[in-house]
């Protein structure tokens, strides 16, 4: 039994249809990203499982209850605000406190709660400050106490760490993940940033233009990209999709870009290849072996010159050109520097890494 | 849909809001509207005599105190220009000389703090033939000067606008202060390195930026002329004769010194029309800068 | 070298004065523009504040005075008989009681209107600036458009209404329809204030409450105090200052200060007493003057936002 469900949704405003006919379901202690680029729908599918916008078409449960046409209060939401929607003129505890108090709970229930949330986010010193009193941090804490108290089975993020600086928010990461795997609450968690899908999700749903793209783990999103789509948009450097055709004979499977060919007999085609067909191959940058390591059981070879190299602290990517275009390459730092551009490099892909999307469908073959 | 209380709950508090717009608004604008056509006298009539439907309207345009309202209205809302033309040079002498740039708003402002009745009843002491400023002035030797304007039809509108303008200068200044003061300062700079003279900034760069406040400052003032009434009251009744009459002067009178309601009703619909005139630039106006404003954003 | 530091520090202030918005030129000397500036600005501030000074001095002078002529001079001796007589003996048509009645009817016009006005633009800029309701659109360009309406195209039709809801004539009846008339514009100006809210923060509050007085009492009315002053100042000196409506609905027990005073300087009947009348012209004025005095930024946002309505 699925947590939350959504059947069929459309939404439209005016002529414009933002989603059309989703299908979602979510596990119960599931921790779901919906990732994807800005106007994907990600925040607008969040907005009608909150119930702070009106489904045109379609139904969504929670739990066993239809909750549709519910008021945003009574769906059993607690939700987490990009700009943390504190209320100005309330001390953290009445921020806290306004929620339960609304629903009518005793005073010495509310209380335990909020005295609980407060603990467990290290928020106590704060508690009868006003949000204007609180760093960007402190605020975030509060509101996340806010849902929290509400001892609700669902939480929703909208883009929460998108307002705080790098090292903050590297930390909320962390501390909404130890939250979520003590808590163990389901989770909706919107974002456009992929680093905070992988590291937090146990599902994550890739969207685009109001479609999902795939829906998977963070480990099938990235090992197994559904499409073209989803390859270039998860990973950094984007993954390397080179166009090329393949070459069947038996056994034997091979994408010939240009003058290369690529091995790909172990690459599990979902349907029996056909030999000419029009593929794109996906390398991501960080599978290549590294550069003058050339094993004879690689699935390919690659000759090419260098362009330019990028080190940023503890990383680098390399670029080359090929096939008229950039190959992009994880490297070592250290590699990096030796690099010249100009200077002609064999890069070797390994066996079993490469991804085959139809060039006519974008669909992973 | 189903039927929400999150939804019934911000319309059934919209009900009263509502309810009075349609009631002492449309309602009753559509009323008088009707009680024009009728031959209504100290009490509403509602037959409409078909034949002669216009015939209040009729009565209007043959009316000299009509004609002399409509004039008046045209001379108090030129004169009153003056006050935005006032305001902006006041405005403009504040924002470049930042002294004392609180206590002149504070004195250019007053006046607007009181009654039009209290504003009137100064002026009409200072006004006054025997004891009030002219006197003063002819016992300093000044004998020719003429400053019991609201003695003389000629002159009453004169001392009206007089006291208009001084009402409302300063409120004008602030408007004109805000524009200027939103203007990029960089500006001023650029024209100081380019040797621009002052007052060539000014015609040719200032007053343009300024237009939206400068209409907006014209829409408001013909508002507040259609509506002048207490000032007149104070002022002059009217006088001498009917020589300060304007149009929301004559259509109370008509109503309640001549108990004429039909002819009362005309008048006001009247009114309502030369209000749609002022009116429609502005709606235009409106219009014309959101569209810019989703432009910009765009 | 520390010498050196301040030269730099002098120059680096001098370049961030000279860059501020604000100082495009050099403070300190006084050019002879200046001078002429404020000259003119002094001259203008006169015009400004010589009617305001004849009428103190006048409203502190015995008639004897007044009939010499010199509107300027100072009183000689002090009196204030003739504020004394403004208040309490003067009179307003057959009543002879002074301004005192006018005062007392004009703050009890005030007080009702101030909190039917305020209290009803208030939750309809709410509801409409806040909630989805989907005629807001229309219902505030018809609000935009009542508030230009001229008031004499309703003015029969509202003598009619009061007097069946049996309120013409009473300081009630001018109570209603001052807060009447006021509402196009404070829902305006409210919803105006209000649409500023973050959407996130009425997302939040429909999440916890969805109560819509709930939400309006604890969340947006503390978030109001801005807008609730400056609405404040702009509405009592609207009313008080009133005179048409309270004219033409005061009858004849409910007329506020202001008739009271027209009724005091129109009608001439014997010697106008121009002491006692320039008293009662400045008891009139005073309380919104010491608003204005008081609170005169406010006062300028006030009129400002009544006129121009975002």
């Amino acid at each position: 039994m699925p947590r939350v469900s959504f059947e069929h949704i459309t939404k439209t405003y005016g002529h414009l249809t933002v989603l059309n006919d989703l299908n979602l379901a979510i596990d119960d202690g599931d921790f779901l990203v919906l990732l994807g680029p800005s106007g994907c729908g990600k925040t607008t599918l969040l907005n009608l499982l909150a119930g702070l916008l009106d489904v045109t078409d379609g139904r969504i449960t929670i739990g066993e209850r239809d909750v549709t046409d519910l008021d945003p209060k009574d769906r059993g939401l607690a939700m987490v605000f990009q700009s943390y929607a504190l209320y100005p003129t309330k001390t953290v505890r009445g921020n806290l406190r306004f929620g339960l108090v609304s629903s009518g709970l005793p005073r010495e229930e509310i209380d335990k709660r909020v005295d609980w949330a407060a603990k467990l986010l290290q928020i106590e010193p704060l508690l009868d400050r006003k949000p204007a009193q609180l760093s960007g941090g402190q605020r975030q804490r509060v509101a996340i106490g806010r849902a929290l108290v509400k001892n609700v089975g669902v939480f929703l993020f909208d883009e929460p760490l998108s307002n705080l600086d790098a090292k903050l928010r590297t930390e909320m990461r962390l501390e909404i993940k130890n939250l979520h795997t003590s808590l163990k609450h389901t989770i909706v968690y919107v974002t456009h940033d992929q680093i905070e899908a992988m590291t937090m999700a146990t599902r994550i749903a890739v969207m685009n233009g109001g479609v999902i793209q795939q829906f998977g783990t963070p480990d099938e999103i990235y090992e197994t990209p559904a499409n073209l789509f989803v390859a270039g948009f998860i990973g950094s450097p984007a993954m390397n999709l080179k166009r090329g055709t393949l070459a069947v004979s038996g056994d034997r499977r091979a994408v010939i870009i240009g003058q290369t060919r690529l091995d790909v007999s172990d690459y599990r085609f979902e349907q029996p290849p056909q030999d000419g067909a029009e593929v794109i191959v996906g390398l991501r940058p960080e599978h290549f072996l590294p550069p003058g390591t050339t094993p004879a059981d690689a699935a390919g070879q690659f000759t090419v010159p260098v362009r330019y190299a990028e080190r940023t602290g503890p990383d680098a990517s390399a670029f080359f050109e090929f096939d008229g275009a950039l190959l992009a390459l994880r490297v070592e730092p250290s590699l990096a520097a030796r690099l010249k551009a100009g200077e002609t490099v064999t890069v070797a892909f390994p066996r079993g890494r490469a991804n085959l999307f139809d060039a006519r469908t974008g669909q992973r073959m | 849909m189903a039927l929400r209380w999150s939804r019934i709950a911000p319309q059934l508090a919209l009900t009263p809001a509502l309810a009075v717009t349609a009631v002492a608004f449309v309602g009753s604008i559509g009323w008088t509207i009707y009680l024009s056509f009728t031959r209504s006298r100290r009490l509403p009539e509602y037959t409409i005599d078909w034949s002669e439907w216009g015939r209040q309207y009729q009565r209007l345009f043959n009316d000299a105190a009509w004609g002399i309202s409509l004039r008046n209205l045209i001379v108090l809302g030129l004169g009153s220009a003056l006050a935005i033309v006032f305001g902006f040079i006041l405005a403009a002498m504040i924002e470049r000389e930042k002294r004392g740039e609180s206590f002149f708003r504070t004195v250019f402002l007053y006046p607007l703090a009181v009654s039009l009745i209290v504003t009137g009843a100064a002026w009409r002491w200072m006004f006054n033939p025997e004891l009030g400023i002219e006197n003063v002035l002819h016992q300093m030797g000044l004998t020719f000067v003429n400053f019991s304007w609201l003695a003389s039809a000629e002159t009453a509108m004169w001392g009206i606008i007089l006291a208009s303008v001084w009402q409302s200068s300063g409120f004008y200044m602030a408007l004109m202060l805000a524009g200027l003061k939103s203007i990029n300062s960089e500006i001023w700079s650029a024209a100081k390195l380019d040797g621009v003279p002052i007052w060539r900034l000014y015609v040719e760069i200032i007053i343009p930026m300024m237009k939206f406040t400068f209409i907006t400052c014209a829409i408001l003032l013909s508002l507040g002329v259609i509506k002048a009434y207490d000032v007149i009251v104070a002022m002059t009744l009217g006088g001498p004769g009917q020589s300060t009459y304007v149009p929301a002067y004559f259509t109370i009178q008509a109503l309640s010194a001549s108990g004429n309601l039909g002819y009362a009703s005309a008048a006001a619909v009247m009114m309502l029309v030369i209000t749609a005139i002022v009116f429609l630039p502005l709606v235009l106006l409106t219009a014309w800068q959101q569209r810019r404003r989703a432009e910009a954003v765009r | 070298m520390s010498d050196l530091t301040i030269a730099q520090k002098a120059v680096g202030g001098e370049i961030a004065v000279r860059s501020a918005p604000y100082f495009p030129r050099r403070r300190k000397r006084i050019t002879g523009r200046s001078i002429a500036i404020l000259v003119f600005l002094t001259i203008c501030a006169l015009f400004f504040a010589i009617p305001l000074y004849v009428v103190v001095v006048t409203s502190f002078k015995s008639m004897a005075q007044i009939r010499e002529g010199a509107m300027f001079a100072l009183p000689g001796p002090w009196t204030i008989e003739a504020w004394d007589y403004a208040w309490n003996r003067a009179c307003s048509g057959i009543n002879c009681n002074g301004l005192k009645v006018g005062f007392w009817n004009s703050v009890a016009i005030l007080i009702p209107s101030l909190i039917l006005s305020i209290s009803l633009s208030m939750v309809t800029g709410y509801a409409l600036a806040l909630w989805n309701v989907r005629w807001a659109g229309t219902f505030l360009f018809l609000l935009f458009i009542c508030a230009f309406v001229p008031f004499q195209i309703i003015m029969f039709p509202l003598i009619s209404m009061t007097s069946t809801l049996k309120v013409y004539g009473s300081v009630w009846g001018v109570a209603i329809v001052h807060a009447v008339l006021a509402m196009p514009v404070l829902v305006l100006i409210f919803r105006n204030y209000y649409k500023d809210i973050p959407q996130e923060i009425m997302s939040a509050a429909i999440m916890d409450s969805g109560s819509f007085w709930r939400i309006f009492v604890e969340i947006i009315l503390p978030m109001s105090g801005n807008i609730l002053i400056v609405i404040l100042i702009l509405q009592i000196t609207s009313i008080w200052n009133d005179y048409l409506i309270g004219v033409t609905f005061g009858g004849f027990n409910g007329q506020p200060m202001t008739v009271n005073l027209a009724n005091l300087i129109t009608i001439s009947t014997g010697t106008v007493a121009y002491n006692q009348n320039m008293a009662a012209a400045l008891l009139t004025a005073i309380p919104p003057l010491v608003i204005y005095f008081l609170v005169g930024k406010l006062f300028v946002q006030g009129i400002t936002a009544g006129a121009i309505k975002g």
